[in-house]
């Protein structure tokens, strides 16, 4: 029997979604193994033909995107009661992803900078997005803006998780093959990834680590084969979950950690910090401060895609 | 009146809705294409360091 | 009610926890605001500790590890002093007042010095003022809607 899937984002750029389609001819493959039945991006269903749906008939919804604003959370939430089992697929599904780094202002400082002060906008009436409005007779809705982006799990409950920003495709391939074949782990678990740190597996020469300055990328030129780190370039790689094949770094560019903390984990970026203190060579405070000021916007550096899920999700008001 | 609503719009990259009103004759009285979308990168890109911008503003659109 | 700083202390066994406890035989008297917990070195504290301490409800954390030097393990309060010092960086990003963490080196013979940090921390923590961030992140999601195992935390006790 066929599976039954439907495939959606929500605060999302669409790239998972294109992730599955790099699937290139093992597409076809996954059109055996399933019917499809929601995919904005490739195909024309709408949400009212998920919310005619009998509640449990999706065997598996694939979610992309964080949950930015209410019409997120609430097709999160039909497709939850829809699906009996719910994938966060990507890193913005997993941890907010980029876009959570807008947990650094509020919702208001957004809508100012967007609508009323971006110097490529002619707004004159100042009109910010409303969420009804009404034109003489015809009452329109817009989604709330939220003030927080909220992860999958912060808002319904998420059976399995395929990390990346994007997922390497062939991960989401043979996690489609797990539920084709019955072989699901256990609830919560990450699927279509390792279990060990990205630098486990990474190539690069690695030897201690005592680090007196940290270089931004176009400080210097890095070495091709040592390892980032260690030539003082911030590198995600003890912080982040493997399974990308260690595209960055294989491409010359250190790790951001869009693969997401490994288990038991409960913050990465703050995992990260730790991490990079850890390997400083400096023992006395005002060295150790001289090297600290070389690393720039540590917060958001530590969590590049993870600040939404971190501990303390957000900038306290 | 009638109203049409056409939700979500398909095969493009990112969220959008058609909402169509019809009078009562049956003709549009007026259409509107409303984006429940928004981010942020505006905002959020601020103070970022510039050579982490290239891999964080290409996540305004992957297709 | 009047603000009564909670602190959480992150004590080292060696130096910093002994002192506390020598600061109890030797009836110093000081603020009863800090709850020890004993770990086996400074460079056993994940910054992520802290963090969570913050976050459950602490107003304060307290490090405590052997002086320079002096670290039962040879180098894991040098490693606690690095990650001090990068966690007070990220903490205003998160606005957070960096003064809410603190370090300091207490051997196993300072108990007054011991009982002397806690009252100093509390006074700049009663200062500072509660810092409710659980709280605060609730309050600045009201209005967005809340899988139902957040809304119990939401509405949960008020400190
Ligand atoms: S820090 Fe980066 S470059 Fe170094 S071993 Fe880890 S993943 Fe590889
Ligand atoms: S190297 Fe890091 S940032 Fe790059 S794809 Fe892999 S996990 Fe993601």
């Amino acid at each position: 029997m066929k599976l039954n899937i439907g495939i959606y984002w929500g605060a999302a750029c669409g790239g998972c979604d294109v992730a599955i389609l790099d699937t290139h001819e093992k597409l076809l493959e996954i059109a055996d193994m399933a019917d499809i039945h929601l995919w904005p991006i490739a195909m024309d269903f709408k949400y009212s033909d998920v919310r005619a749906m009998k509640d449990g008939y999706l065997d598996a919804v694939l979610f992309s995107g964080g949950v930015r604003n209410s019409e997120n959370e609430e097709i999160a939430k039909l497709l939850r009661a829809k699906t009996k089992t719910m994938i966060a697929l990507g890193a913005c599904a997993q941890m907010g992803g980029v876009p959570g780094l807008a947990n650094m202002y509020t919702r208001e400082d957004i809508l100012k900078r967007v609508y009323l002060e971006s110097e490529s906008t002619a707004n004159t009436e100042g009109i910010v997005p409303l969420e009804g409005a009404k034109n003489g007779a015809h009452e329109l809705e817009l989604p709330r803006f939220y003030n927080t982006v909220k992860t999958l799990s912060q808002v319904v409950d998420v059976d399995y998780t395929i990390p990346g920003c994007p997922p390497a495709s062939m991960q989401i391939y043979s996690a489609l093959g797990l539920i084709w074949d019955n072989m699901l782990p256990k609830k919560g678990s990450i699927i279509g990834a390792g279990d060990r740190a990205l630098c486990d597996e990474c190539s690069r020469k690695k030897s201690e680590k005592t680090i007196t300055k940290i270089f931004r990328t176009h400080e210097k030129l890095p070495d091709a084969e040592t390892c980032f780190l260690e030539q003082g370039f911030i590198c995600l790689g003890p912080a982040t979950r493997s399974g990308c094949g260690s595209r960055c770094i294989k491409s010359g560019t250190p790790c951001r950690g869009c693969y997401g903390p490994l288990d038991d984990v409960a913050d990465q970026g703050i995992k990260m910090l730790s991490a990079l203190a850890s390997v400083i060579e400096a023992k006395d405070e005002k060295d150790i401060d001289a090297v600290l000021d070389t690393v720039v916007d540590p917060l958001r550096t530590f969590h590049r895609f993870s600040l939404a899920s971190s501990i303390l999700r957000r900038k306290k008001a | 009146m009638k109203r049409i609503a056409i939700d979500p719009i398909t095969r493009l990259e990112g969220h959008g809705k058609i909402t169509i009103f019809l009078n009562d004759e049956g003709a549009v009285d007026n259409a509107y294409l409303q984006i429940p979308e928004l981010r942020g990168f505006e905002k959020f890109v601020e103070g970022l360091p510039v050579e982490e911008i290239p891999r964080v503003v290409t996540r305004i659109c992957g297709v | 009610m009047a603000f009564e700083p909670r602190i959480v202390g992150f004590l080292c066994n060696w130096c910093t926890y002994t002192g506390a406890d020598l600061a109890g035989t030797a009836r110093v008297k000081y603020s009863p605001n800090i709850r020890s917990i004993r770990v086996m070195c400074s460079g056993r504290v994940d910054p992520v500790f802290v963090i969570k301490a913050l976050y459950e409800g602490a107003d304060g954390v307290l490090l405590g590890g052997c002086h320079p030097g002096d670290c039962h393990y040879q180098e894991g309060n040098y490693k606690a002093l690095r990650r001090y010092l990068l966690l007070k960086r990220i903490l205003p990003e998160y606005g957070i007042e960096p003064g809410r963490v603190r370090l300091e080196w207490v051997s196993a013979s300072e108990g007054e010095r011991f009982g002397r940090v806690v009252d100093e921390f509390t006074e700049e923590i009663r200062k500072l003022g509660p810092l409710k961030i659980k709280e605060s992140i609730f309050e600045s999601m009201r209005g967005d809607v809340l899988h139902e195992s957040e809304r119990s935390e939401q509405t949960g006790e008020a400190r």
